[in-house]
């Protein structure tokens, strides 16, 4: 392993401070926005218990102390779950953004297993064919994979699939039939969760309405994977050692997966890595078009609520998330390249 | 004076050059310049050559038509008040434009800023330069668009801001890189021994060495800076419903989707093709403009 562990430790402390940096910003961004913090945190609160829940506010937020001392309990919330209460939901902002999180989550993995396997391979196609119709077509899809907007793509499949197979249900599983085989959740992944308890007829269901809105979040790794792999894979075929391979009769194929991909996985990882972070965002508009219960959801729910705790749980855990999976790409490709020595 | 005016057109013949280079060499920028020029046409003569500009800037007809599917009449069919989408989309395309100029300028500007600033003066501003930089980076610019709108409401400034504050980080990040091998040229090592002030050499030796890549850049951006205002618009964060942006225009038809899919799916058309047209234009270029890039390129084809 090239990568040496004071690498690991400098990076994940910087992904900490960095981290820390969001949760700062975040309370910034509350304590200078117009009005009073606790007004604001509170909800906007009319009527007779306004003036408590405002008063809880303020003890929640600490805003009888100095701000540095504000910012370090609000720090300390954050990173110990507790994060306050959603005013719409009426439940703890980690708890339902915890169950979110793992419906976006799902769709995003199976989104990436969808765009990333079928993209690589159409970018090693298209570097194979270099010059060649195919190649064009392929990279011209692409790089319009890539520039499409997802809500748009998602309305279109909606609108396609509901003239060609009547299918409007969405959502995450079927209630009744989930109701009715007695399925409960576990871990949050649907999927998961029904191979565990064999529970076969939810599977399927899931399965089928995680497809979609997986293939329109596809999209973006997809055309990514195509344009990634087609580049490195051209770079690579011209190396000398893959000439070398050639000149000595090494087979085709053993050539093109042993000698010219392998070259290209530890850059592959770092970009689609990156994708993959940035990916989250874009499955949260998805789930939006389609219904599906997840991140996306409840942000869309409380647009116009002012529900401020869960406004800012969620921008905290979608950026922690971005460097989260970032700084994982990073280490994992350094780990993984054998040409990289920290 | 004259040398300052020599390396000025130096520096646009620099540009100049990498744009002729690339309508030369590469379909792909053709096209994307075609697009783009289209965009630009449609911006100007949107609100004059579009059929119905009243119904267009949001104001439905007087007797409502209802969404009608497109005909000779409405080309691209009526909404679901009666107005109709050709004009709409006419006169959306000035606000597109408008928003991406306004992001990509201010947020180029902030990070062509911290970047060299970060990068020449080193030290302790350096790291936390750097370090804002890199936080900024993690902010998706919707999630920052719903906390702007759970705060103020409603608004353009919504949309721009929250573009602005996650897109500058990108920027300062390319300038920075670039800047931190210009600071190492000789002739900023001159200028120092000349006794100019820092502030002096950091605007006029190395601001305009690294503007190139990071304009390109900036060039490049512009069709996601398009899809992600129009991704905050379509969300419902920025503009207010009646508003002309193609954003807002696919949101109005999105509860009707079954019945009157037009309205919402020609309007994203746009978006798609004005992104599509903008980064290939920009893509084409950065691959003209680095020659690592382009000598792969020259391999491949």
């Amino acid at each position: 392993m090239p990568v040496s562990l004071n690498y690991v430790v400098k990076r994940t402390v910087w992904a900490l401070l960095v981290i820390i940096g969001v949760i700062v910003f975040s309370y910034i961004f509350l304590y200078l926005a117009p009005g009073d913090p606790a007004y604001i945190w509170a909800g906007r609160p009319r009527g007779v218990n306004a003036t408590i829940a405002i008063m809880n506010a303020r003890r929640e937020l600490g805003l009888d102390k100095p701000l540095p001392v504000q910012i370090l309990l609000f720090i300390k919330n954050v990173f110990t779950g507790n994060m306050g209460v959603s005013i719409e939901y009426k439940q703890p902002v980690s708890v339902i953004i915890w169950r979110g999180l793992t419906a976006t989550l799902e769709l995003l993995i199976i989104a990436y297993l969808i765009g990333v396997s079928l993209g690589v391979l159409l970018g090693i196609y298209s570097a194979l064919k270099r010059n060649t119709r195919l190649d064009h077509g392929l990279q011209v899809l692409a790089i319009t994979l890539a520039n499409a907007p997802s809500f748009w793509l998602a309305i279109g499949l909606i609108v396609a699939l509901a003239y060609l197979t009547g299918f409007t249900g969405y959502g995450r599983v079927d209630t009744r039939l989930a109701i009715a085989t007695g399925f409960r959740p576990i871990t949050g992944f649907y999927l998961l969760d029904s191979l565990i308890e064999g529970n076969i007829p939810v599977f399927i269901d899931v399965l089928l309405r995680i497809l979609p809105p997986a293939i329109i979040v596809a999209t973006y790794p997809l055309g990514l994977g195509i344009r990634m792999a087609r580049a490195l894979i051209a770079e690579t075929l011209g190396e000398e050692y893959v000439k070398a391979a050639i000149a000595w009769g090494v087979k085709r194929r053993t050539v093109i997966w042993r000698y010219a991909f392998k070259g290209t996985i530890p850059s592959l990882t770092q970009v689609l890595g990156l994708a993959f972070a940035y990916s989250l965002v874009d499955a949260m508009i998805v789930e939006i078009v389609f219904g599906r219960e997840g991140l996306g959801s409840l942000a869309y729910h409380i647009i116009g609520k002012s529900d401020f705790p869960l406004v800012i749980g969620l921008m905290i855990t979608v950026t922690a998330f971005y460097i989260i999976v970032n700084t994982l790409a990073d280490i994992l490709q350094a780990m993984i390249d054998p040409r990289v020595r920290l | 004076m004259t040398i300052e005016k020599s390396r000025m057109q130096k520096r646009i013949r620099g540009i100049k050059e990498l744009f002729s280079r690339a309508w030369k060499r590469r379909p792909v920028f053709r096209a994307g310049v075609v697009i783009a020029l289209t965009l630009l046409f449609m911006a100007i003569l949107g609100p004059f050559i579009a059929p119905y500009p009243s119904e267009g800037w949001g104001i439905p007809p007087a007797t409502s038509r209802g969404a009608q599917p497109p005909s000779p009449e409405h080309p691209f069919g009526t909404d679901a008040a009666g107005r109709d989408i050709l004009s709409r989309i006419l006169i959306g395309a000035g606000m597109a434009l408008f928003q991406i100029a306004v992001v990509v300028s201010v947020s180029l500007a902030i990070g062509l800023l911290v970047g060299s600033v970060a990068a020449y003066y080193g030290g302790v501003m350096e790291k936390i330069l750097n370090y804002f930089t890199e936080t900024f980076m993690a902010f998706p610019a919707i999630i920052v668009a719903l906390a702007l709108n759970s705060l103020f409401g409603r608004g353009l400034m919504v949309v721009l801001l929250s573009l602005i504050i996650t897109w500058w980080s990108w920027y300062a990040r390319i300038a920075y890189v670039n800047a931190r091998s210009t600071r190492e040229m000789e002739y900023v090592l001159l200028a120092e021994l000349s006794g100019l002030p820092r502030y002096r050499i950091l605007f006029r030796h190395i601001l305009p060495n690294i503007s190139t890549p990071v304009i390109v850049q900036a060039i490049t951006d512009t069709g996601s800076v398009l899809l992600e205002a129009a991704s905050i618009n379509f969300l419902g964060l920025g503009l207010p419903t009646d508003y002309p942006d193609w954003g807002v225009l696919v949101q109005n038809g999105f509860n009707y989707i079954y019945s009157y899919p037009w309205i919402s799916l020609i309007p994203g058309a746009f978006i798609l093709v004005a992104a599509l047209g903008l980064s290939m234009l920009g893509d084409s270029l950065r691959e003209e403009m680095d020659p690592r890039l382009r000598r792969r390129w020259r391999l491949w084809f």
